[in-house]
Order: C-alpha cells, then structure tokens, then sequence
C-alpha cells in the first residue's frame, strides 16, 4: 500500500506538467456536468417517498382536494372596512386568479368565496363582497356580516376588522416562490395606508431554496476569501496560500459535478457538500505543507523534502481520510434519502481530496520556484511545547478537569431543546419572518394541519353522536393558545342550521338527528359549488377533515398540539368504529424533525462506533482506539453542551453540521497519535516523544487546522439565512473543542495511562 | 379623370354595402343558429319528464350520486319562460326534498327548496345564473339557457364531429361579470343540438368541457340523453344520465307550487 501511494508522489513530481494537464482535464469533465443541475428545496423530501405518514398526507391531500396554500395579508391599521381598501382588496384578488399557477377556482377571499346568508326569509348564497359598498352603513353592513360568520372570522378578516387574508391555493410547492413574487409585483403598485404581508410555509421553503443559491454565491466566495486570509497569516506566502485553496476547490467542483452528474438532486442537505468538504481537504493539506516547510530549509531540495514529507506522513495522510470517508459513507444506513446522498458525496469527496493531494498537491509544489526559505521560528511552537509539558506534567490534574468539564457538557446537553421551523431559517427581520409575525397575529394561523376522522362506513360522520364528537374536540382545542382557529364540516352544518332560522342565535347549535344533518349538507352542496365541502368531508361521508390552524411553525408547538389532542382522546374515548389521524405540513415536519434528530443522532452514533473501530485496527490497540475517538467524541458533547446553555435550538442544520466532527476529530487524532507513537518509537521516552510532537511540525499543523477551520467559516455568520450562520459558528466550536481535546486532554490521558498505552505498545513494537 | 374616380369611388361603395350586408347576414345567421339550438336543446315539447342520475366525480375519482325526476313546462315562445320541479330519490337521507325554479330570461330566477327533516320550504336567492346547478358541474344555465342578447355570436367556422357536420359558433358575453371570457360550441346542423362545448377563462385557458354523449328521438325530439360537465381546472366532473324521458305530458300549473314541494304528486315524480 505505502509502496503505490510513494510510486504515485514520485511520478507527480517527476512529471509534474502531465499531472496538471490530467487535473485540469478532469476538472472540466466534472465541471460540465453543472448545468445539468436540479435543485429540490421540499423538507418534505427528507422523508422517503413511501413513508407512511407522507403516503397518508398525500391521501388527505387528495381526497379532500386540498392544495398548497400562500396567504396574503393585507392590513390597514384603523380597519380594513374602507371604501378604497376593500376595492383594492377586489382589485388584488381578480388579478391573483389570473397568476398561471394558482387554482382560480379555489381562492378564498372576500369577493369570491360563498357566504351564506338570509335576508328578508330568502336564502342566500354568494361571497360577501359581490361589489364594494360605499356608504358608511353598508361597510357597516358587511363587516357585521363577515364577523358574524365562525368560518370567515379570523380567516378572511380579523376579529378587530384590522386585516384581510386571501387565501392562494397553487398548484405545486416549487412554484411557491415565483407565484409570490407575482403575488407581490400585484400589491406593491398599490399606494396607501395598507400594508402587506406574504407568508404560509410553501413560500417560505421555496423561499428558503432560492436564496440558497444566492447565499452559496455569497457566502462560499467569502469564506474561501477569508480561509485564504489566515493562510497568509500562517505561511504568509501567497504561493503557499493557493494549493491547498486548489485543491479544496477542485475536490468541490469534482464531488458536486459527480453528484450532479450521476442524477441526483442538489438537496438542502447535498448543497452544504461544499461547505464539509472544504475543511476536510484543508486539513489535509495543511498537514502537508507544514511539513514541507519544516524539511525544506533543511535538505534544500524541493523534491526530496516533499519525498521525505511523504515518507513520514503517508500513513496518518492514508488513515486520517479513510477513516472519515468510511464514517461518512456509513450515514448512508440513515433512513432518511437526501441524509444517504450527503455522506456518500462527502466520503467520495474525501478520497478525491485525499487522491489529489498525493498528486496535484505535490505536482504544485514542485512547479512553484522559491528562493527564500520561508518560515520564521514559530512562536506558536514554543506555547505549545508548553502546553505539551504542562498537560503531561499534571496529567492528572488536566483529566480529572476534563472529566468534570464533560459532565458539564453533558448537562448541557440536557438542557437542549429540540425544534426546527422552516421559518425561522430566515433572520428575524427578513420579510418572510415578518410576514410570519404579522400575520399570525392577525388572522387564526398559517401553519395548517389536518385532523382526520375515519369511520368504517358510509355516512358515518353523519352519526350524531360522531359530529357531536368534533364539535367537542374543536371546542378543546379553541382553548389551546397554540391553536388560532379550527374549521369543519360542524361549522358548517350549525351554519345552515342558524341560516335556516332565520340567524337566531339560538340555532346556532347542531340538530341531532342524521336526517336532518344529510339534509342540510345536500342544502349546503346544492348551493355552493360542487367542491365546496370537499375540504372538509369525503365524498362518500365516511372521512372528515378538521383544519387546525396554529400561530407558530415551531415544531415543538406543533408536538404540544398533537400531545394534547391525544390526553384528550385518552379522557374522550372516539365514537365506537372511528379512528383520527393528523397530517399537513406542520404534522409532516414534526415527523421528519423527529427523524432527523433521532436519525442523525444514531447515525452519528453508529459512525462513531465505525471509526473507533478502525481506529482499533490502525493502531492495532483497543486503548489507543479508545483515545483516539476522544476529539471526535468531545468536540460533540462540548458543542452540543454549549448549544443546551446558549438556549439556541437543536434543529436540522446542526443535526448535519455534527457529522464535521467526523472529519476533523479524525484527522486530528489520526495525526497526532500516529505521529506521537513514530516519535515514541524513535526517542522509546515519553517525555521527549511529546515534546517532538508538541513543540514540533505535528501540533503545530492540528493547531493551524483548528484555526483555519475555526475561523475560516466565520463569514457565514453574516449569511441572511440561519443555517449558514449555524455552520459558521458550529463548525467554529467544534474545530476548537476538536482542537483543544487532541493538543491539550490527549497528552494528559497519554500521561495518566502511559502504562496501558505504552507498555502494550512498545511491547509490540510498531 | 374626375369620371374615374367617381366610378371608383361608386364601385368601393359598392363593395363595402356588401361586405356590411354580407358581414350583418353572417351575424345574424350565427344568432339565428344559436336561438335554433338553444330551442332544441332547452325547449322542446310543451312539457318534459325524466329520470335523472348524476354523477358528481372528483379528481381522485371518487363519486357521489344523486337521482331525481325533473319535470319541465314551457310558457310562451321557446326561449321564454320555463318553471321546473326536482324531486330528489338519492342519497337516501335526502328522498323527499324538492326543488322548484321559476326561470325568466331577462331577469333573476325565483328558486324555492323544501327541506323534509325540519318541514320547511325556504325561497333561495339567484342573482347568479352562473352559480352551480344542485352542487354539480353544470351551472343553472346550462341547464336551462342563457339569454341571446347576452353575448355576441360569431360563426368561426365548420366543422365535423364524429359523422355530424357542425356550425362551430363562438359566443362572448358583453358583461364582465361571468366566470369565462368565452365559449366555443359545436352545433348539429341537422339537429340544432349542441354536441360540444368549450369554455375559456380569463387567461385565455381551457376552462370546462361539455360534450353530448349520447342523442335519441323521443317523440320525434332529439334529445341528448348522456352529458358530461368537465371542469379542466378542478379535474371535476359532472355525468348526467337520462331515463324514462318524456315529452307532452300535460303537466299541470298547479303542480309548480309550495304546495306540491311539500306533498309531490305521485304520479309525475315516479
């Protein structure tokens, strides 16, 4: 093995231009598969297709015709019952039924949807607003008439007479964004005191998608910008700066046109490839170059120091990479799809990273002419050689800080609060996150789940004592802060009921027999159009929909909504025959949250187990193995711990930006033992060995890679969107916990348990 | 010179007298067709019975059926005014409750419905021909006509469908107050009878379908005894079936009253 790979450096140095014309010729190969690109944006697709919760989400969307929905907002501050805000309200609504893309039939709004009234003992069946009424006492008129009108109040029009919904159904999720921009391009000609506000979560996650990209345009160039920044700092040549910059770069272009190029789509999760694997090659090749630089004063020969470079670091160079591509690749047992795609792209990407390094890298760094040797005596080395002393000095002392410093951690981690809310993906004063706000004050919600009533038969929801259920379940949960309005067929049936007598309150109530219940929903459906009711009950009455709409997307709301609706199932036993389900985006993102935490959380487990057992077998040692997953290990309790007290939420973007730990624990630990036990082998003392590996070219190298990582990613904290910033920082602490585990605990547990480390060890004499 | 061009300008004249005849005649041939069509379709016979199942089918295909006999009688000229009595047999819940429609052309309809579980009769407000007929695709005018004057006919061109030669006429309402923007019809020109109908939105969109599926003599009236409503949009539609169809039967004026909604004759509701 070690034979091929030097085979391998030594042909790229001797014919180096042949290596850049193959690298480059790659690379376009790679780089032409781009256009090809398909992005997919749905959270949705975190769950596989056949997943029975999506199959049933599907099924409820179909059978109670239900669609998309983006809701329009529109608030004016001393009421909405003006002469010119209600035409403007008219105006809007006709010119969103001619948006292409939305489902004109299906609009909810003042002037389209059906009310039913009775006026002078005639029934009447027609949308509130036919025209916009111009005298005082006929906007009077209308505004008693909205809020007297359970299924309009605080959906089409606020219970202070504030604001306005419109409701717009459309025909897929990924034209959310597009369609809301239509949306917007429709109000923003409008002049006056109005204000307006677009939300519902298929605009926010088709959002989400599109300003992805435009934060990858932003965000990526100025992290590579400020990577190649602390590079300069450190080697303070700009010749130095590039390969390693090159060889990022190229293992991105190589991976994403490999991925793009093999059909996948570019997921949430896969478009954050890049961002993994820039730090992972670093590392890599920082360790090269730093020890490129430590032999080239020394032998003076830019070939034989990158030789002898090689022949010292091959293994760890060797190891460190496998190790992480086989973790990764093991997320690809996860159960979640985009989950399997991102760890197999990153393992492939590993190895190419780690394939170019043993080429191009080398090919480079024959090709760059410099006359000067380069580095300074390393002040950074001196402090870490101290820090190398102490740590073994009071071993002791350092692990028992450790341990208590860990179950500090691991309270932390008891403190962590699981939620996620595609909404909040955005900074607080993005106009969507606005939108959200605003709007959720004003109208009953625009988070909209389902609650589904299934009977056995035919007409089962026709059954009193089954209506009579909802009604009590509805009015349960009207008392839920959470909850902003529910809607069903119930309201509807009281409605007609009321309307029949004439609007006498006391009929507001729901008739008790089935008879007279299949009456008025035929009355109902004879008047209306024939997809009325079917948001609410199935065609052959067996199955109703309750519509639950709630204020917040958080989903841990959501999660208290449904612990809720299920006490009161267990102190309300269902009518004989009947079953209830939830579904709806909100329903569904729980679900994939839930998968997602726990999956990430297993998986991540599982990889550590993987690693810690490949550890075993490179450093032929359990104990050895069991120090080396330290870093890995800590660097997630650490950060997870730091997340439980800073009250930040563990949600989907950090669930994926602790499998870097993976990467960066095992190339530091990788590093550093392998490097510590050549040492120990050559000097066969403890004392020395560390300060070899301490106050020399190995630390100096994990502590560059902390720092580069740490503070290379740093500019993400300024992206618009929430899960950048949480990579930026994230990947910041855990390249400092990583970083502080392998220079700082792993000296002193080498110190504490020299006789079980090294006794075994040097006894077999590697 | 002068002489010329007077002849030239007498022979334009000419020319454009008779395009203006020509174009006036074309016109009034399109209205022509569709008054014929809307008397074959809408009008025939002095009365009318049947037997009607609909089907009301969703997108995902599921159904709901309705059954009912709908008795029609014709009062003054074809085109005019008609009363029409609907008594419902399925679903089950509903058997016994009626309908009863006055349609005037010009103006809105007078609707009543009669509700049996609570035993009483309601009138409902019409001020929408467009709205829909009893919750189905079809809308009350397509089941009893919409008033000529209230769109421009133009004759597109002809065409066949099937083995019939059609006028393929295009009707645009004046108002802009309706739910399409235009509507394409396929007329028999044997028969007069609408064999399909495409309605456009306002986006210029394919909107509903109509089309006559099935035609048979009855008492010497072509009458179309299978029709279905598709909205293209929704993905629902409406199928209509007619039985036991009959015409001139002697229907009595007494029958269209509140009276009869409550206690229906037998005799004309089976």
């Amino acid at each position: 093995m070690k034979k091929a790979i030097t085979k391998l450096v030594e042909f790229s140095i001797q014919r180096p231009k042949l290596v850049v014309l193959l690298t480059i010729i790659l690379t376009a190969l790679f780089a032409i598969q781009f256009p090809k690109i398909k992005i997919d944006t749905d959270p949705e697709n975190m769950l596989r297709k056949d997943e029975p919760i999506r199959v049933f989400h599907n099924q409820v969307k179909k059978e109670f015709g239900i669609e998309e929905l983006i809701v329009l907002g529109i608030v004016r501050d001393d009421g909405i019952f003006h002469q010119d805000s209600l035409e403007k309200i008219k105006k809007i609504t006709d010119e969103i039924l001619k948006i292409k893309g939305v489902i004109a039939d299906d609009v909810v709004s003042l002037t389209v949807t059906n009310n039913v009234v009775t006026k002078n003992g005639t029934l009447n069946v027609r949308p509130p607003m036919l025209e916009v009424p111009k005298t005082l006492e006929d906007l009077e008129r209308l505004e008693r008439e909205i809020l007297d009108n359970p299924l309009f109040k605080d959906r089409l029009v606020s219970s202070d007479g504030k604001g306005a919904a419109i409701y717009i159904p459309i025909e897929s999720k990924d034209i959310a964004h597009e369609i809301g921009e239509k949306v917007k391009a429709i109000y923003q000609k409008e002049k006056g005191p109005e204000k307006y506000y677009l939300a519902g979560l298929p605009i926010a996650e088709d959002t989400f998608g599109y300003e992805m990209f435009v934060q990858m345009a932003f965000t990526a160039p100025m992290a590579g910008g400020l990577l190649m920044i602390v590079f300069f700092i450190i080697f303070r040549r700009i010749s130095f700066v590039l390969p390693p910059m090159m060889v990022a770069m190229l293992a991105v272009v190589w991976t994403m046109g490999a991925l793009i190029g093999s059909g996948f789509t570019v997921h949430i999760m896969s478009s954050m490839i890049p961002v993994f694997l820039m730090p992972i090659a670093i590392c890599e090749t920082v360790h090269i170059l730093s020890d490129f630089h430590e032999k080239l004063p020394q032998v003076n020969d830019r070939k034989k120091a990158i030789l002898q470079v090689f022949d010292e670091l091959v293994k760890p160079l060797f190891f460190a990479p496998i190790t992480t591509a086989v973790g990764f690749a093991d997320l690809a047992l996860a159960d979640i799809p985009p989950v399997k795609v991102f760890g197999i792209f990153i393992a492939i990407g590993v190895m190419i990273a780690w394939l170019l390094s043993m080429t191009f890298l080398p090919a480079i760094l024959v090709l760059i002419k410099e006359k000067k040797p380069i580095l300074k005596e390393e002040s950074g080395s001196r402090i870490l050689g101290w820090v190398g002393r102490f740590s073994l000095g009071k071993s002791l002392a350092v692990v028992i800080a450790g341990v208590i410093l860990l179950s500090v951690a691991l309270y932390g981690i008891t403190l962590l609060i699981v939620n996620d809310n595609p909404v909040k993906w955005f900074k607080k004063h993005h106009p969507i996150r606005i939108a959200d706000r605003e709007l959720n004050k004003l109208i009953g919600g625009t988070y909209i789940s389902y609650l589904v009533l299934e009977g056995s038969s035919e007409d089962d929801i026709k059954k009193p004592e089954v209506i009579g259920y909802i009604e009590g379940l509805q009015k349960h949960l009207s008392k839920n802060s959470l909850v902003g309005k529910t809607t069903s067929v119930v309201d509807v049936v009281k409605r007609v009921n009321y309307v029949l007598y004439d609007e006498d309150k006391r009929y507001e109530i729901l008739p008790t027999d089935k008879e007279t219940m299949g009456q008025y929903l035929f009355l109902f459906l004879m008047s209306s159009s024939p997809d009325e009711l079917d948001n609410f009950i199935d065609y052959s009455f067996k199955k109703a929909n309750i519509w639950v709409q709630l204020r917040s997307g958080d989903n841990r709301d959501m999660t208290s909504v449904v612990k809720d609706v299920d006490d009161y199932v267990k102190g309300n036993p269902l009518p004989k025959g009947m079953k209830m389900e939830w579904s709806g985006l909100p329903y569904l993102n729980i679900t994939w949250q839930g998968l997602m935490v726990t999956g990430m959380l297993k998986a991540t487990i599982g990889t550590s187990w993987v690693v810690f057992f490949l550890m075993i077998l490179q450093f032929r040692s359990f104990w050895w193995g069991a120090v080396g997953i330290l870093p890995l290990a800590f660097s997630v309790v650490f950060s997870y711990g730091l997340i439980g007290f800073g009250g930040k939420e563990y949600d989907m973007p950090i669930a994926v930006c602790s499998t870097l730990a993976i990467g960066l624990g095992d190339d530091f630990a990788i590093h550093f033992i392998q490097r510590f036990r050549y040492r120990y082998q050559e000097t066969g003392n403890l004392q020395s060995a560390m300060e070899l590996t301490m106050g020399g070219e190995p630390a100096l190298a994990i502590f560059r890679n902390a720092f580069i990582v740490g503070l290379g990613f740093l500019p993400m904290v300024f992206a618009t969107l929430t899960p950048y910033m949480t990579v930026g920082l994230f990947f910041g602490s855990l390249a400092f916990f990583a970083g502080i585990t392998t220079l700082i605990f792993l000296p002193a547990l080498i110190g504490s348990f020299k006789g079980l480390l090294l006794k075994k060890f040097k006894h077999e004499g590697v | 010179m002068k002489r010329r061009f007077k002849k030239k300008a007498g022979f334009m004249v000419a020319i454009i007298l008779m395009l203006a005849i020509a174009l006036n005649v074309f016109a009034s041939t399109a209205d022509e067709i569709i008054k014929k069509s809307q008397a074959a379709f809408f009008y025939p016979g002095k009365d009318f019975k049947s037997r009607i199942i609909m089907k009301l089918i969703s997108k995902g295909g599921q159904e709901r059926i309705r059954e009912l006999t709908m008795l029609r009688k014709n009062y003054g000229e074809h085109g005019g005014d008609q009363k029409y009595f609907i008594y419902f047999f399925h679903p089950a819940d509903v058997r016994g409750m009626t309908f009863m429609v006055y349609k005037y052309p010009a103006k809105d309809d007078d609707r009543w419905l009669f509700v049996p579980a609570i035993n009483m009769v309601r009138r409902i407000a019409a001020q929408d021909k467009r709205s829909s007929f009893v919750g189905s695709d079809f809308t009350y005018e397509d089941v009893s006509g919409r008033d000529i004057e209230d769109d421009t006919h133009v004759i597109v061109r002809e065409e066949r469908i099937g083995n019939r030669d059609c006028y393929v006429v295009k009707s645009t309402p004046k108002a802009a107050d309706v739910d399409y923007s235009y509507k394409i019809s396929w007329i028999d020109k044997a028969n007069f009878l609408p064999l399909k109908e495409e309605y456009f939105d306002k986006r210029g969109q394919p909107y509903k379908v109509f089309s006559a599926d099935e035609i048979k003599d009855i008492k010497g009236f072509p009458t179309v005894m299978k029709r279905t409503m598709k909205n293209l949009q929704s993905g629902h539609r409406t199928e209509v079936t007619f039985t036991k169809a009959d015409y001139n039967l002697g229907i009595e004026n007494s029958l269209f009253s509140e009276r009869y909604l409550k206690q229906p004759p037998k005799k004309w509701i089976e």
